[in-house]
């Protein structure tokens, strides 16, 4: 896998987070050096009290992972090589895609492992944050430190996803949050 | 556990039989008491396979009608959809016309058994905890989403500068960083920094920023002839990875490159656009950006170069001038027909041009800036003429002035100019003996400069002082730059100038000399006569007190006592102060350089000529005032 690298790798940052209006999520595709390739954002999602109910505590993970972030992923044409999310709730996406899936989450934000999901840290000079990487997925740490080390200096892991909360204020504030609705 | 007869409670209304329902209890549990509570184990058992039961009389049949008004409210209460749906909105973005090379992955030392793992620490150089600081914002000017998008998603400037993406030579300024992130959003710009402030590569690095991320693929640079090759220099220093192409050759040749040539970034002179705009007329000659360099050269609105200028087909106009204005608020007006046409209205008053022009103009002065650069020190050295000069002099004032009043009302202010230039050269040099109290003061001061092993930059409104400065100063062999210099041989000579240690001075025009030139490794600045427009005297400092200088730099100007210098010298100061509010809130003042009435009142002459009221709002109409030799 890490032989059949390509030349120019493209980078996936993946972010969901709650406000108001529900679940939203902006994923933004760059290359190693942070130049932006495609940029997509998902409508706000809601859940009423029956999905509340029925989803229970996996809800927001079902939201993060499974809906918004597959969704984007999915939908988004320019494929990356790796996956990078500010969100833990987000990481069992890796589940569903073929690209190693890492965190940048600060160590204080960091749960106790538990029984349904261990995670393992590790740091890399491409990120100002330590990176977290689900155990089931543990393999994958090689392909991301290899992934990781042909990624320009210039780059921060964490950088990129303030520009897409500035990208989503920026639709929210134009209504192209609701015109994807 | 027996069923009760039909008709009591529990009972069957269909009149089922004990025969046909039984029910059993085959294998009970014990009964269990606890103190008075018996608990009677229960075992029902239904025996399917019921028959005899009576039929309706009538078939029933579902009703469709009956059922949906079980699920009306009030009845039953819709619970909602269970499955969550999202729906996703996407844009991809312009790939650059030149990619960069991948990065070459990074050795990592191959594990040995037993050794201590090696941590793996942060590259050197490259603080990885810097917040963003400076990020292209869009303007309001910026109206699609996508557009804006773009801006948004662009990665921090200061994070790329300086790195492996963008390797420059020397870190910017973070004012510098500021002006490329004001540039970059905007299709309209004036970068009108003072100068020695590097705008040039601030233009430069947005320059290849924007072709990095696919938004501009051609870009037409345009400049005064003399700053070609600085440019060119410029252009591999701060983009080495950029190719580029000087407009040259014969017509054929420019042909190829106005219509053929896929060259990203072009560069030209006025002169060379102008004589070349026919091809312009072709569709193929269009440019995503046409930067203007010294824009002040399109400052007469009705001037070939300005029309030529403006029929460039472009989708950004960036405009690039320490002195936005240069006589008149006019002037202003006029470069910003090419950056934005239409924007001021030709008749616009000074007073709402920072209304109109705000957004669109970048303006830093170094006192803003630079804090800790180096200090420059005005001194304005009074000189006695020599005997010789003083008789010249008076002489020839004395008959000049007879001469303007025996004018009459056929007097012109060009009548006025011929007596001032005629006065400026004998306080240069006496006429008919050649003695110059100025010189013998420079002769002084050069001692003192090759001394401290400095170097020294002379200016002059005239080639033919500087020819026989030139002779006077042999001893710190002088290098002559000005317009008798062939344009092929000049960038020689300031390289060499820059290199040779035995170079201690320069000698050059206005005209040549005050733009565009880096001369930074140099602290002595003499202005050996003034210029008409304080504007120009300080495009002519900034050669050496500009970004890069490590020194002081001491400017000295010659000022001959009880002469015509010292009166304009007054003039010019007292305009100076107005100059300061250029651009500012107040707006700028009407005229900076000498009016007519200015030039009348530098003698005593009762006349004055007669002039229309059209006339009166005419300013300079001399060319050798406003155009350095």
């Amino acid at each position: 896998m890490i032989d059949t690298l390509p030349a120019n790798l493209h980078l996936g940052f993946l972010t969901v987070f709650a406000e108001p209006n529900g679940f939203m999520g902006g994923y933004l595709v760059t290359n190693s050096w942070g130049r932006p390739l495609e940029f997509r954002l998902s409508t706000a999602v809601q859940p009423n009290k029956v999905q509340q109910i029925l989803y229970g505590g996996t809800l927001t993970e079902y939201l993060s992972a499974d809906l918004i972030g597959r969704t984007l992923v999915e939908k988004t044409s320019t494929p990356a090589h790796l996956l990078v999310t500010d969100t833990l709730n987000v990481l069992p996406v890796r589940s569903r895609v073929e690209v190693p899936v890492i965190a940048t989450v600060p160590d204080s934000q960091l749960p106790p492992s538990s029984g349904d999901r261990s995670l393992a840290t590790f740091s890399h000079p491409r990120s100002s944050i330590p990176l977290t990487l689900d155990l089931k997925w543990a393999g994958d740490e090689e392909l991301v430190r290899a992934i990781l080390d042909r990624v320009d200096a210039a780059l921060d892991l964490a950088e990129p996803f303030a520009r897409i909360r500035e990208a989503m204020g920026e639709a929210r504030k134009m209504g192209v949050t609701n015109r994807a609705a | 556990m027996r069923l009760d007869e039909p008709g009591e409670p529990g009972a069957l209304a269909t009149g089922v039989t004990r025969d046909e329902i039984e029910l059993r209890s085959p294998t009970l549990p014990a009964r269990q008491s606890w103190g008075d509570i018996t608990v009677e184990p229960l075992d029902i058992n239904v025996l399917f396979g019921i028959t005899g039961l009576p039929r309706f009389e009538v078939s029933l049949t579902p009703n469709v009608r009956e059922a949906r008004l079980l699920n009306d409210a009030p009845w039953v209460r819709g619970v909602g959809p269970l499955e969550m749906r999202v729906q996703t909105e996407g844009w991809k973005f312009p790939a650059p016309p030149i990619d960069l090379p991948p990065r070459p992955p990074e050795a990592r030392p191959a594990a040995i058994e037993g050794d201590v793992p090696v941590p793996v620490l942060p590259d050197e150089n490259v603080p990885v905890n810097r917040p963003p600081k400076v990020r292209p914002k869009p303007t309001a000017e910026t109206v699609l989403f996508k557009d804006r998008l773009l801006y948004l998603l662009q990665p921090p400037i200061d994070h790329l500068i300086g790195t492996k993406t963008v390797e420059v030579p020397f870190q910017p300024f973070p004012y510098q960083l500021e002006g490329i992130a004001f540039l970059m959003p905007r299709h309209s710009a004036l970068l009108a920094d003072e100068m020695g402030l590097g705008k040039t590569a601030q233009a430069i690095l947005a320059i290849r920023l924007l072709i990095q991320a696919g938004m501009v693929r051609r870009v037409l640079i345009v400049c005064p002839k003399p700053l070609v090759y600085n440019w060119g220099r410029e252009l591999k220093l701060w983009a080495a990875d950029l190719p580029y192409e000087v407009f040259a050759g014969d017509l054929q040749l420019r042909r190829a490159t106005w219509h053929i040539s896929n060259c990203p970034v072009k560069l030209i002179n006025y002169e060379l656009l102008t004589r070349d705009a026919e091809f312009l007329n072709d569709a193929r000659a269009s440019y995503d950006l046409v930067v203007l360099d010294e824009a002040q050269r399109i400052k007469n609105h009705d001037s070939k170069t300005a029309e030529v200028v403006r029929s460039i087909k472009r989708s950004r106009s960036w405009a690039m001038t320490g002195t936005p204005i240069e006589n008149r608020h006019d002037d202003l007006i006029n470069i910003f027909e090419f950056v934005d046409p239409g924007r001021i209205p030709r008749d616009t008053p000074a007073k709402r041009l920072p209304a109109l022009t705000g957004d669109c103009i970048l303006r830093r002065t170094k006192d803003e800036v630079q804090s800790d650069m180096p200090a420059k020190t005005i001194r304005d050295l009074p000189l006695e003429l020599t005997p010789p000069q003083r008789e010249a002099y008076d002489l020839a004032e004395k008959e000049g002035v007879v001469r303007l009043n025996a004018l009459g009302e056929t007097i012109s202010v060009q009548h006025v100019f011929q007596l001032v230039m005629r006065l400026k050269q004998i306080c240069n040099f006496d006429p008919v003996t050649g003695s110059s109290a100025k010189l013998e003061q420079l002769l002084a001061d050069m001692e003192e400069v090759a001394a401290n092993g400095r170097k020294a930059i002379i200016f002059s409104q005239w080639v033919e002082p500087l020819e026989v400065i030139a002779k006077a100063l042999a001893d710190f062999n002088p290098l002559q730059f000005h317009g008798k210099i062939p344009t092929n041989q000049r960038p020689a000579i300031i390289d060499q100038f820059k290199a040779d240690p035995t170079k201690h001075v320069i000698l050059m025009s206005y005209g040549t000399g005050s733009v565009g030139l880096n001369l930074q490794f140099t602290n002595y600045v003499f202005l050996f006569d003034r210029w008409w427009n304080p504007a120009i005297e300080d495009q002519a400092i900034n050669r050496a007190h500009r970004v890069g200088q490590k020194h002081p730099v001491t400017v000295t100007r010659f000022l001959t006592e009880n002469t015509i210098e010292k009166r304009i010298a007054e003039v010019l100061e007292a305009k100076r102060k107005v100059f300061n509010d250029l651009l500012e809130q107040n707006g700028p003042p009407p005229v900076l350089g000498l009016t007519e009435d200015d030039i009348f009142g530098l003698f005593d002459i009762r006349n004055r000529p007669k002039k229309t009221h059209a006339d009166a709002a005419v300013t300079i109409p001399f060319p050798a005032m406003t155009k350095a030799a």
